[in-house]
């Protein structure tokens, strides 16, 4: 297993040394927010989201032993956790039955259409959904994107597969319809 | 990004597309293993059709774009932080006091087996005072009979 790049930094973390702490949070914040906001949908639930993962991290990091995962993916996991609760609690579960097919119809334009893909992101069954948000957004290597979902390679290429296949029969249905 | 997958000399059409499907229309993204070899299949003209496929739903991903954290959200994580680090100073702290305290506690008690243990009984140098002793002996009623019988 490769050097995870975070312990030294976590080790300090976990001493109380304050600009550890800065440092930390420099680091992480903005990559545990994005997360949270395309999880969720949602910019303010996002920010509890990552001052929770952000408390977990104070709890744990003096006595955080690197396992099987590196710190990143151990606080994505942490992430992930805690968006799934809040999904749950919003009852918002979607199956896998959004459609696999391709739709022939064209995409639209690029340039108009953010809040259309942050819709569709959020119409997509949430494992697709973490599954291109950890390989596409967060740019997790697909070992690490596996490692983090708890699944195999093959598992995770098949989740990504359905998920830009639901996104786009979505965004090109929709983007038909205006 | 992507650094492992499998170790495949070639790729077919079916395998580019597959991986198209899943990692997008840039490269980078893809499994470590399969990029020079989805390089090579990327420069024939079904390769360049898959990957402009792959490329336009890649083009609307990127246009979501998240805003970076707000300050507030920053100062109060590291005013949460700073309360946890001075609450786990405090515990150690108490902690440490309540170590000492027992390490004294137990030295307080090991020296006292000790001088119980190690201290040699020496025969006592007194004794009872009772009413009938004296000087001289017992002075009680059995002492006198024991002397009128010799």
């Amino acid at each position: 297993m490769s050097a995870d790049p975070d312990e030294e930094l976590v080790r300090r973390v976990g001493t109380g040394e304050p600009e550890a702490v800065r440092l930390l949070v420099a680091r992480k914040l903005p990559r545990i927010l994005s997360l949270a906001v395309r999880m969720l949908g949602d910019a303010a639930e996002a920010e509890d989201v990552a001052q929770e993962t952000f408390m977990r991290i104070w709890r744990h990091a003096s006595g955080w032993r690197r396992g099987n995962a590196r710190f990143d993916s151990w606080i994505h996991r942490v992430t992930l956790n805690l968006c799934y609760d809040r999904l749950r609690r919003r009852r918002e579960w979607v199956t896998d039955a959004v459609p696999d097919i391709v739709d022939p119809a064209p995409l639209p334009d690029a340039r108009e259409e953010p809040h259309r893909v942050e819709q569709a992101l959020q119409a997509i069954a949430p494992r697709q959904r973490e599954a291109i948000i950890l390989v596409y957004y967060q740019e997790m290597s697909n070992i690490e994107a596996a490692a983090t979902l708890e699944i195999s390679v093959d598992a995770l290429e098949s989740l990504l597969s359905r998920g830009r296949r639901a996104l786009h029969t979505i965004l090109a249905r929709d983007g038909a319809h205006d | 990004m992507s650094d492992g997958s499998r170790n495949e000399p070639a790729m077919d059409a079916e395998r580019f597309a597959a991986l198209a499907a899943a990692y997008g229309g840039d490269l980078r993204r893809w499994p470590q293993a399969d990029r020079r070899a989805g390089a090579m299949f990327a420069a024939s003209e079904m390769g360049a059709v898959i990957l402009g496929h792959a490329g336009k739903l890649d083009a609307l991903l990127d246009s979501y774009a998240v805003k970076a954290p707000g300050a507030a959200l920053h100062g109060s994580i590291l005013r949460t932080a700073e309360r946890h680090l001075v609450k786990r100073r405090r515990q150690l702290v108490w902690w440490l006091g309540l170590g000492l305290a027992g390490i004294g506690l137990a030295g307080a008690v090991a020296g006292l087996a000790l001088v119980t243990i190690v201290t040699p009984e020496v025969p006592s140098d007194h004794y009872v005072l009772d009413a009938n002793a004296t000087a001289f002996g017992d002075a009680g009623p059995d002492g006198e009979t024991v002397g009128e019988d010799l």
